[in-house]
């Protein structure tokens, strides 16, 4: 067997590539949401720690996004038509979402590790 | 009691005691509909659906989100702004007037005659003497 010098150092850089990005965490994800009809495309969402969460406004008449959740309170505020607003989660828990606009509007996102 | 469920109750306890005061005067003539008592009581229903998450059921601004705001939402009992003031407010939103941001618009949620409604029932429970109408 014949030894290749240029194929052995194309496969350490492999091995080595791959040992890095296996320590790293799952990269961040994005996960969009739509206000729709007055209620949001899903009443329940699961996410991870570090994912963002993109509310798109695809009514005719302004939404707005809050939740008095202890895992995460917020407010995006309102927003029309074609608007949109994004949040990260940085720590897990259950989170209640609401619009103030439209108070029968209501889902839930999970946020686990 | 989950805040959801304080805003039903609410709106339950003014459902039933419309309901009482219908049934004690059941003789009486009803509210001219376009009778300023007939408009605070609309605007109370429509206050406690949509306006008592910020401004609370109080009207004095300590809804139960208000812990998310600064400045805090507007304690209306004591509001020094007119009746036309405030119908912008409620219409245009707080960012089109200067004011807080958080305040949505609600000119493409409710109707003319619900926002008048809001607005006279704010008015209705004014406490400022020196208030201007």
């Amino acid at each position: 067997m014949q030894f290749h010098p240029k194929r052995a150092s194309a496969g350490c850089v492999i091995v080595t590539a791959t040992c890095l990005f296996a320590g790293l965490p799952a990269q961040a994800a994005e996960h969009v949401l739509a206000q729709k009809g007055k209620a949001f495309s899903v009443k329940k969402l699961q996410v991870k720690v570090g994912d963002t969460v993109k509310f798109v406004n695809e009514d005719p008449f302004a939404h707005n996004v809050f939740s008095l959740s202890d895992a995460k309170s917020f407010d995006l505020g309102s927003f029309g038509q074609g608007g949109s607003k994004t949040i990260t989660f940085d720590k897990p828990g259950t989170i209640e979402v609401e619009c103030a606009v439209h108070p029968d509007m209501r889902m839930v996102i999970e946020v686990g590790k | 009691m989950r805040p959801h469920d304080s805003r039903a109750l609410w709106i339950g306890v003014l459902i039933l005691a419309c309901l009482l005061s219908w049934v004690g005067s059941a003789q009486a003539d009803p509210l001219p509909r376009d009778s300023r008592e007939a408009a605070v009581f609309r605007g109370g229903l429509v206050f406690a659906n949509y306006c008592v998450t910020c401004h609370g059921i109080n009207a004095d601004g300590n809804g139960r989100a208000a812990r998310l705001y600064e400045p805090r939402p507007a304690n209306l009992r004591i509001t020094d702004k007119n009746d036309a003031y405030l119908g912008l407010i409620v219409k245009l939103g707080g960012q089109a007037m200067g004011r807080s941001p958080f305040m949505p618009p609600w000119g493409a949620e409710l109707t003319e005659e619900q926002m008048r409604d809001i607005v006279a029932y704010v008015r209705s429970l004014n406490l400022r003497a020196d208030a201007t109408p």
